[in-house]
């Protein structure tokens, strides 16, 4: 538990950061950033809720389980959609100019892009982004209980 | 003694550093383009994305982000096991 | 030739961070010092116009390390206590 500034500023900038986060993951393949960059911005907004609350008050905000739950949910995910291209090749991009969804066919040159096109991949971001965020939250998670753990021998 | 082995192996790392610092090509023109020119010219329409380098990361070395993951979930599983509650 | 004037100082800015990261005696500080070589680095990147990486630098490099740094800090007592 730190000083109550530092609890101040983490109420108003933790819903910014996480809104930050998985504006990133959503438009991966426009603006720079992906699945992994996203998931460690989200990541970080956990790991200030965690160093300004202490790790008693911020347990129950971040629960363990539903992290682990997400990191599987991301990795299947992820093979899942690899493996759905296996007609033609493994991380083959089935989606890509079909007109269904994330299917529009994007305008070669300059353009500010359309979030409706690049097929397979915003679906891999969001798995990757997932993954990522619950494996460094639940990282960043269990070496706060384990400082707490050993506070209390 | 020790003070110029230290002197020694500084003088050689930097020497090292220093060497591959004057001999790096000049920013924006790589040895070999072949590769890079491809991706320029073809990535936007191949997978319909106008990020070049996400298209990369996910469609062309897709392998490359499946390692990425596997090493990622090793690191929590390493974290879990060492920060584990110990059943009494 | 403004560009390269601010690489110039952004790097001797990193070199300077680093050293003060080395030589601190108080952990707090040289965390923090550690901190700022990486948001540094990370502007570097984004000078360089490698923005993802940039973004990576800053999300792990800059949050998560120092708050890993932070919490191990907080779970040890200072050597001159005991």
């Amino acid at each position: 538990m730190m000083s109550k500034i530092v609890r101040t500023i983490t109420n108003i900038l933790y819903s910014s950061i996480l809104i930050f986060g998985f504006y990133i993951i959503m438009h991966g393949h426009l603006t720079p950033g992906g699945g992994f960059q996203g998931g460690a911005v989200v990541a970080s907004g956990i790991a200030l809720v965690l160093i300004a609350y202490g790790y008693d008050t911020a347990k129950d905000w971040i629960k363990k389980s539903n992290l682990s739950i997400l990191e599987s949910i991301g990795g299947l995910a992820f093979i899942g959609v690899a493996f759905l291209g296996i007609g033609t090749t493994f991380f083959y991009n089935f989606l890509a100019n079909s007109g269904t969804l994330f299917g529009n066919p994007t305008v070669i040159g300059i353009n500010p892009g359309d979030l409706n096109t690049a097929g397979v991949l915003p679906l891999m971001s969001w798995a990757v982004g997932l993954k990522v965020l619950a494996g460094l939250g639940s990282i960043i998670l269990l070496m706060a209980y384990g400082i707490k753990k050993g506070d209390e021998k | 003694m020790k003070k110029y082995v230290a002197l020694a192996a500084l003088l050689v790392v930097s020497g090292f550093f220093l060497l591959s610092a004057i001999e790096m090509h000049s920013f924006g023109s790589p040895a070999e383009e072949d590769m890079d020119r491809y991706f320029i010219e073809n990535a936007q329409e191949e997978t319909s994305t106008n990020n070049v380098v996400t298209s990369i990361v996910f469609d062309y070395r897709g392998f490359d982000t499946l390692g990425e993951a596997t090493v990622l979930f090793t690191a929590v599983v390493g974290v879990s096991l060492l920060f584990r509650r110990l059943r009494k | 030739m403004i560009e390269e004037i601010i690489q110039i100082v952004v790097l001797l800015i990193i070199i300077v961070t680093a050293i003060m990261a080395v030589s601190f005696k108080d952990l707090l500080a040289a965390v923090i010092s550690l901190a700022a070589t990486s948001l540094l680095l990370s502007l570097e990147f984004y000078i360089l116009q490698a923005p993802d990486v940039a973004i990576a630098e800053a999300g792990i490099g800059a949050a998560l390390t120092t708050a890993i740094f932070i919490l191990a800090i907080k779970g040890t007592v200072r050597e001159e206590e005991i």
